[in-house]
């Protein structure tokens, strides 16, 4: 109709904007990070961590070498563990996964057979040194399958009852071949 | 209510009285001026700094999320981290820049700035300078600022800067013309250039902005008064997507701060200007003088970062068409309204006025409407037809 | 005479001494731009002893046109015929003898012309305040001011006539 009018909509709306911005949570969705954070979305990935069931001792990977042959960027490192002989063991001595290599593709967790590698959902791992402090060692990607449950609840409780189909299976064929 | 009005009047006088005790007798008018400019020296850049961050907060409001609240609390440190920052910066010139230029342009465009504060009377009795001409004062020193914008530009080399810089003289000198104009009414009907006097002209509630010729001429000089800042919506020369940065592109670190500076100190006084000539200076029912000033200049300070927060910028044919098409004819009514406002007697002068007003505008807004281009019709974009 | 006499005289001579340096420089700098900058503060300066003659009001126009309208013109003019600003032009000095011989002779006249001349101080320092400026242009000087505005008119048209593209 006339000139200013849309003008005036206009800021009718704005002003409309920040005085319920003092009122209503909708209207302000800022979150004062790092006071509140929002919690991450289950299929949310960053970085992989290994798995133990009890201790950290009985760790899941057996170091088949699978996720370092898969890793695009060849960022994991693995050496095979053996005991006093020379023999080999299924546990691995070095596991080594380069954090400024990796990239959080999650391929890793694809392929692992033995469900021993998950990504994890922590993304506030700054560090200061460039080359030393991002290269991480076995104990510290060890992380409980509590921990694991904690934060995906669902993929948890499948592999839990994929593992638990699998025990109850050998228990099944053991005693089946003692019988 | 009466102490606390002159509150600021007493702690000078009190000041003097206590250094006149042991000063001579030649040094008091040293002493008495170096008050005024030494409140005026603190209170000015305080008050940019202190408006950057309201600006800030405020359109964050608008734009759904809080301003800046990390640095102290409700962010009230954030200038100081600003000037810091701004201080610690790099001073870049570029090679082929004409130093002379480059290096002064910020130096002079703040000393306008600075001298309006003088003139601006803050509450009865709280003026700086009582001058004859103070509001030509602060006319000539607003259309000064023009020239410092292009030598900016020109200094820094750049061909945006270049754009930047003729666009803000076109649009300043344009919009300098209706806001000169704005002005006269108020000074046929106060009588006299002095702030001073035309605060006091409008006493009690029969502030200028109440009188038909005041409204029209209200929107015209704040609309003017904030096309001279250079503030959205006509903020084309520092356009801050469109030509890089315009005319302070080439500018970093403290010669930056102060073109920012420059203009939230022009800011504050362009909207101060405008609470005095119209909306009635210190002038209201029971509240102390100088709160009612800052509540004006302030309300109009709010009015202009809404206009930041909500409108796009103005095209430049649109700017000047504005300026030259619109502002000027009815700027040119209004000085005949209120010619006319003056000299009948009430209530036929409002009708009158009024009237007149009223037809200007509806023969303005007839004038100026938007060209919608005729529907297109394609030969052969209708092939199954 | 007291301190403040000193002091206003002593700021009067330093402002006159401003204006006619920035004055100097605007003619012997070789940038047109940097000349065209000088100007401006040698036209403030003129303002400011304006005030010191108690013409506050022909200051602030004074200001307000040249400063504020004249110079943004002049920086124009400089910059759209870009030959004119760049540096590096030749500027000739060659007649330089004879220019000097006929500045030192209109020297001689002006400063002869003004020693005779009997000036006399204004016994009552006159008003020129914005009331009486008004009634005397539109009243005494009404024709003068007509002529004027139509000379105006004149420039905006043919402004707007060159400025137009050919259609």
């Amino acid at each position: 109709m006339i000139f200013g009018l849309g003008v005036l909509k206009g800021m009718m709306v704005t002003l409309k904007n920040f005085v319920l911005s003092y009122f209503t949570k909708e209207r302000l969705t800022t979150v004062q990070y790092p006071e509140e954070r929002i919690p991450e979305k289950e299929r949310f990935r960053n970085f992989p961590f290994l798995i133990y069931d009890e201790k950290p001792e009985d760790l899941r990977c057996v170091s088949c070498d699978i996720c370092a042959k898969e890793c695009p960027p060849k960022c994991i490192t693995i050496v095979r563990d053996s005991d006093e002989q020379g023999k080999p063991l299924k546990r691995p001595k070095v596991f080594d996964i380069d954090f400024s290599i990796c990239m959080n593709c999650g391929i890793c967790e694809e392929v692992c057979p033995f469900d021993a590698i998950f990504m994890d959902h922590e993304f506030e791992l700054a560090e200061y040194g460039r080359f030393e402090d991002l290269n991480y060692h076995k104990d510290d990607l060890l992380k409980s399958n509590e921990y694991f449950a904690k934060i995906r609840p669902q993929d948890a409780a499948r592999i839990d009852a994929k593992l638990r189909e699998k025990a109850k299976l050998k228990e099944t064929e053991i005693r089946g071949h003692n019988t | 209510m009466e102490n606390a009005d002159q509150i600021f009047v007493i702690l000078k006088r009190s000041l003097m009285t206590w250094a006149g005790v042991f000063l001579p007798d030649w040094s008091l008018v040293f002493l008495s001026i170096l008050i005024s400019i030494g409140a005026i020296a603190v209170f000015g850049p305080v008050t940019m700094m202190y408006l950057t961050l309201l600006e800030r907060k405020l359109v964050g409001r608008i734009q759904n999320r809080y301003g800046p609240n990390r640095v102290g609390f409700w962010g009230l440190l954030q200038p100081i981290a600003d000037g810091i920052k701004m201080l610690t910066k790099e001073d870049i010139i570029p090679e082929k820049a004409d130093r002379f230029a480059h290096f002064l342009a910020p130096v002079v465009i703040v000393i306008p700035a600075l001298l309006i504060f003088s003139v601006i009377p803050f509450g009865r009795g709280m003026v700086a300078v009582d001058l004859s001409i103070g509001l030509l004062f602060f006319l000539a020193l607003s259309s000064t600022t023009t020239i410092w914008i292009f030598v900016a530009a020109w200094g820094s080399r750049n061909k945006f800067s270049l754009l930047g810089g003729m666009r803000a003289v076109a649009q300043m000198i344009s919009y300098e013309i209706p806001m000169v104009l704005s002005v006269v009414p108020v000074l046929i009907v106060a009588g006299s250039f002095s702030t001073v006097a035309i605060v006091e002209a409008q006493s009690g509630l029969n502030w200028f902005v109440f009188t038909p010729w005041g409204i029209a001429g209200f929107l015209i000089f704040f609309l003017t008064g904030v096309a001279e800042v250079n503030r959205t919506p006509f903020d084309l020369p520092e356009g801050e997507s469109e030509i890089v940065a315009g005319f302070h592109t080439e500018y970093s670190g403290m010669k930056f701060a102060l073109f920012y500076m420059a203009e939230f100190m022009n800011t504050f006084s362009i909207s101060a200007i405008v609470a005095t000539v119209y909306l009635g200076g210190w002038q209201g029912p029971w509240l102390p003088s100088w709160v009612w000033f800052f509540a004006k200049t302030y309300a109009l300070i709010f009015v202009m970062m809404w206009f930041r927060g909500t409108l796009p910028r103005l095209r430049v044919d649109q700017l000047m068409g504005f300026a030259w098409k619109f502002l000027l004819p009815l700027a040119l009514v209004n000085l005949l309204i209120a010619g006319i406002w003056t000299e009948f007697k009430t209530p036929a002068n409002n009708i009158v006025s009024s009237l007149i007003l009223f037809a200007a505008l509806v023969i303005l807004y007839w004038a100026n409407r938007p060209e919608i281009p005729k529907k297109r019709v394609y030969r052969y974009a209708y092939a199954d037809e | 005479m007291n301190l403040f006499d000193s002091l206003a005289s002593a700021s009067f001579y330093a402002v006159l001494v401003g204006v006619l340096a920035t004055a100097t420089l605007t003619v012997m700098v070789r940038n047109l731009f940097h000349a065209a900058i000088f100007l401006a503060f040698t036209l403030i300066g003129v303002a400011i002893v304006y005030l010191f003659l108690r013409a506050e009001f022909l200051a602030g126009i004074q200001i307000l046109l040249y400063v504020g309208a004249i110079m943004t013109l002049v920086i124009f003019a400089i910059m759209l015929t870009s030959k004119i600003g760049d540096p590096q032009m030749p500027q000739s000095n060659r007649q330089g003898i004879p220019v000097l011989m006929a500045l030192a002779a209109a020297g001689v006249f002006l400063v002869s012309m003004i020693l005779k001349m009997p000036w006399n101080a204004a016994l009552v320092i006159q008003k020129t305040d914005a009331v009486e400026l008004g009634k005397a242009l539109m009243g005494e000087f009404v024709l003068p001011f007509e002529i004027v505005s139509l000379v105006l008119l004149a420039a905006m048209i043919g402004a707007i006539v060159i400025a137009r593209s050919d259609q």
